[in-house]
């Protein structure tokens, strides 16, 4: 998995074996961990708004861990190139959510600027946990839209 | 000193009158002299007077001096102190101290009289330089800064040197502390000077601890080595405190951060934070906390190891958090190896290096490298590769037109120190051209061709050395050097001579400067076929009459390719009668026969060979046969694949010998093929792949004068004999009492499978296998007689 391969490339303790913070997150990125009570309640508008956002978000975090790990790990093009592989395939799914929002004649939300100012400058420790954060966060939303995508298609089949 | 006051106050021996007696005369002696002494010391020690005489200076012209007076001396006394002197100088202080110029070496009699209402006490003291302290004044610090991104605080403080009247040496003190404890941490001595003015004085030091974790408190203090003063030099007090803090935010912090150190050196990190901190590690290594203030802590590395690529991981662990730093170890870069500049066209000079040892330092850290060529004073930077590779690093430079020699120096520099390699080229003798390109071939004939090829480059200065390789199948490869001029960014032009016409070759070139050092790369294959000539000679000819002696048939064998010359398109066969033509006939390849109807006139036939550049030499042959009476036949007997054929040397033959043969069985024309030898051979051997054993040939060895020919030996041969086949059909005739005749028929030739030498014959008697031999006989008929038991 990309959370793992990124893990392995930042030395210890990230590559540990089971190496675990879920005290680190962004505040920059939603978190894709919701009661199942809350999720399952979401309207169709919320539930896809609410991937519309993470992965808005997470097309320009990811470009932005590609960046740091440029930097941190310029001799390993298997994890840039799987870093890469994964924004386009947010962006993919950015545009899934797109059609699935039109489709349903939904307000599709503007594309913001999820990062802002914050990121430069940050040390060699925060790019390493930032990584580990979005890389993280990037597969529990994948997970999570496998799981709307297949709720609404059982709502609206065809 | 004596306490009398207490002894005048109640004397015992006045009390006690009784006990007088024998001793009454001693005691009253005793009396006078304590009186005596008594009177001595109230002079000097009556009640009030001065006493304690102390002086101390801290400038060497000044003697701050002072003195104790008992306690319940009221307001309004005045002291007069005097120096007994030349100048006989009094100060006057309503206090117990006064300060005066610092007096000569040597003792000096001090007078201090104590004025007061309507008398005065008066001390007298002996003052001496000895006797006075140096103590200089407490320093003050100026000023304390701390640079936190390099770890270092700065000292400024003022001397204060004009106060001492001359050239002193002066030790300062300085001690740093941390922490709310104030522990001290480092005592470093420092040493000045002092000239007789004011100077303010810098002082730096760069702390193993980041500045941040903890106050840092500085103070100083000095001593005064004046090497003249005879007195007791003391160390002045310690300077107030000045200090050094970081002001945290909220937000716990590491330090220091992505910092980038020598492999093998030590480090201390440190957590600034208001939670309490569990543990931390180094890559996997925990680590022993050290306590600052606070929550903060800190963990001192020892002998760091190298670091991977994203450096190594220092965390410290809180109970719900993990804070932490990244560390870069790794070392300087290498001398530069192997530093080889040189061009390949004159204009742009590559410089080819490489890094050595791995510096472990990569991405915004790594290597950074500026060939600078000190004639000119121009350099180039080398950009950043991305992937790091074990290939080797190039920079190009810009050649400067007229200048031969350059001297380049090659500097490497990364965060941890630098590193330089250098070398100085003529670069006239470090050309290597690059490939030649657009490899083209142009006929000048069938023999020569012109080739021509690019070659980029500034070579207008210079000559080339080129070397063509030319490659011509089932042949040996030749190699041909040229020198020519250069030119600046074109083409060159070279005639290649002695070649065969109409055969492919394949060229190839390559080139180096005249001042040789590298060759260029070969360049690519041109193959080629060169033009057509005319064959260079006739075909090999021959002529055999038909059986009824009408038609003469021509046979010739097509030319091989190196007489050839190309492409054999047709063959003319000419007859001529005392050098007219008769008739003319063009047969075309691939027929190699013609046949002609003539009378016994004595023709010379001419075949030539044809292709598209014109005609081959004719080859001449008469049509009528040199009779030769004298004829036998003979016989022979080959070994292996051939037979051997030998004659006599006869030098009136003009013209090659033809040896001819057939298979002797069957029908005329007699012709299987026909072999030319030199005429003035004696031997030859006759190979063929249509020769089988067992089958008789017959072979006709032909002279040759003026292209006629002459019959002059006619040999039945076999290449190899092989037994018959058949055994010999056989009848007995007749038998008598003693003798037997039998008769046998020939056996056919092409069963007999070699020449006949006989038959041999088996007789047996009754019983089997008592078979006698009779020998090898020859003939039709045996008549046996004999002992037939």
């Amino acid at each position: 998995s990309l959370s793992l391969v990124q893990l392995q490339h930042q030395g210890s303790p990230f590559s540990d074996p089971g190496f675990s913070a879920p005290e680190l997150q962004l505040s920059s990125l939603p978190p894709a961990a919701v009661s199942f009570k809350t999720w399952h309640a979401l309207d169709d508008g919320e539930r896809l708004s609410h991937a519309q956002g993470a992965f808005l978000a997470l097309t320009q975090h990811l470009q932005l861990v590609g960046d740091d790990q440029r930097d941190l790990n310029p001799g390993s093009p298997i994890l840039l190139a799987q870093l890469g592989a994964a924004r386009l395939r947010a962006q993919g799914l950015l545009g899934n959510m797109a059609a699935i929002m039109t489709a349903l004649g939904l307000p599709i939300p503007p594309e913001e600027d999820t990062l802002g100012v914050v990121p430069f400058g940050a040390s060699a420790f925060e790019r390493k946990c930032r990584g580990y954060v979005v890389t993280r966060e990037y597969g529990h939303w994948t997970d999570r839209a496998v799981r709307d995508l297949a709720l609404l298609k059982a709502k609206y089949p065809g | 000193m004596l306490n009398l006051s207490s002894r005048l106050r109640r004397p015992s021996w006045m009390m006690d009158s009784k006990r007088m007696g024998m001793t009454s005369h001693f005691q009253w002696l005793l009396l006078t002299f304590i009186l005596l002494y008594l009177m001595n010391q109230v002079n000097s020690q009556k009640r009030g007077a001065p006493r304690d005489l102390k002086c101390v200076t801290n400038s060497l012209r000044v003697w701050d001096c002072s003195w104790k007076a008992p306690s319940g001396v009221g307001h309004g006394t005045v002291y007069e102190v005097c120096i007994e002197n030349r100048s006989h100088s009094c100060y006057q202080s309503e206090k117990t101290n006064t300060k005066i110029p610092a007096l000569p070496p040597g003792d000096h009699e001090i007078t201090i009289n104590r004025l007061y209402g309507f008398g005065n006490l008066l001390s007298k003291f002996t003052l001496n330089e000895k006797n006075v302290s140096l103590i200089p004044d407490t320093p003050e610090i100026l000023n304390l800064s701390a640079n936190f991104s390099t770890s270092t605080l700065h000292l400024t403080w003022n001397d204060r040197g004009s106060v001492f009247p001359h050239h002193l040496s002066v030790i300062w003190e300085i001690k740093i502390l941390r922490k709310e404890n104030k522990e001290v941490v480092k005592l470093v001595t420092h040493n000045t000077t002092v000239n007789g003015k004011d100077t303010v004085h810098h002082w730096s030091w760069t702390s193993d601890m980041p500045l941040e974790c903890t106050t840092h408190s500085v103070g100083i203090r000095c001593y005064v080595d004046d090497l003249h003063f005879s007195g007791r030099k003391e160390w002045s007090d310690w300077s107030p405190l000045k200090n050094v803090s970081w002001s945290p935010d909220s937000q716990t912090k590491v330090f220091p951060q992505d910092k980038v150190i020598l492999v093998g050196s030590d480090i201390i990190f440190c957590c600034v934070t208001q939670e309490k901190v569990l543990s931390a590690q180094i890559g996997q290594t925990n680590c022993p906390l050290i306590h600052l203030d606070g929550e903060n802590v800190a963990i001192k590395i020892h002998n760091i190891s190298v670091s991977a690529n994203s450096g190594t991981n220092v965390v410290f662990t809180t109970e719900d958090n993990i804070f932490g730093t990244v560390i870069f170890a790794g070392y300087p870069p290498d001398i530069p190896q192997k530093l080889n500049c040189e061009t390949s066209d004159l204009k742009e000079i590559v410089c080819t290096w490489n890094p050595g040892r791995p510096t472990a330092l990569v991405g915004p850290r790594n290597t950074s490298y500026t060939l600078f060529e000190s004639f000119s004073g121009k350099y180039v930077r080398f950009k950043r590769v991305e992937a790091p590779t074990n290939e080797s690093y190039q920079l190009f430079f810009q050649m400067r037109p007229d200048q031969e020699i350059y001297n380049f120096t090659l500097n490497a520099r990364n965060p941890l120190g630098r590193s330089e390699a250098t070398v100085l080229v003529n670069i006239t003798e470090k050309v290597c051209p690059r490939i030649p390109t657009s490899i083209k071939v142009r006929d000048i004939n069938s023999t020569a061709v012109t080739l021509s090829w690019h070659l980029p480059g500034n070579f207008a200065k210079i000559k080339l050395l080129c070397q063509i390789e030319i490659n011509k199948t089932n042949s040996v490869q030749e190699l041909r050097n040229v020198t020519i001029k250069g030119v600046e960014n074109s083409s060159y032009l070279v005639a290649v001579d002695k070649l065969n016409p109409y055969t492919i070759y394949t060229f190839r070139i390559r080139c180096s400067t005249e001042t040789f050092w590298k060759w260029s790369k070969w360049s690519n294959e041109k193959k080629y076929l060169t033009t057509e000539a005319i064959p260079s000679k006739g075909p090999d000819t021959w002529r055999e009459w038909s059986s009824d002696g009408k038609n003469l048939i021509i046979y010739w064998k097509p030319l091989p390719i190196n007489e050839a010359n190309g492409k054999i398109l047709s063959y003319n066969v000419s007859c001529s009668l005392d050098e007219e033509t008769q008739s003319l006939s063009e047969i075309p390849d691939p027929q190699h026969k013609a046949e002609l109807q003539l009378d016994k006139n004595d023709y010379i036939i001419s075949v030539v060979a044809k292709n598209s550049v014109g005609s081959s030499p004719p080859s001449k042959i008469a049509s009528m046969e040199i009779p030769n009476d004298d004829l036998k036949v003979e016989q022979a007997v080959g070994m292996g694949n051939g037979i051997l054929l030998t004659w006599n040397y006869d030098p009136n033959m003009t013209c090659d010998y033809v040896i001819k043969w057939c298979n002797s069985s069957r029908s005329e024309p007699c012709l299987m093929d026909w072999k030319k030898v030199p005429s003035n051979s004696t031997e030859t051997v006759i190979e063929s792949d249509q020769f089988r054993p067992g089958v008789r040939y017959h072979f006709f060895l032909y002279g040759c004068r003026n292209q006629g020919y002459q019959l002059l030996r006619s040999i039945i041969g076999y290449i190899e004999e092989l037994a018959p086949i058949v055994a010999p059909n056989f009848t007995v005739e007749d038998t008598s009492a003693d003798s037997i005749l039998v008769k046998w028929e020939d056996i056919p030739v092409e069963e007999l499978r070699g020449f006949l030498r006989g038959y041999l014959f088996y007789f047996e008697k009754g019983e089997r296998d008592t078979s006698k031999i009779r020998g090898l006989e020859s003939g039709k008929s045996l008549n046996y007689s004999g002992n037939i038991s």
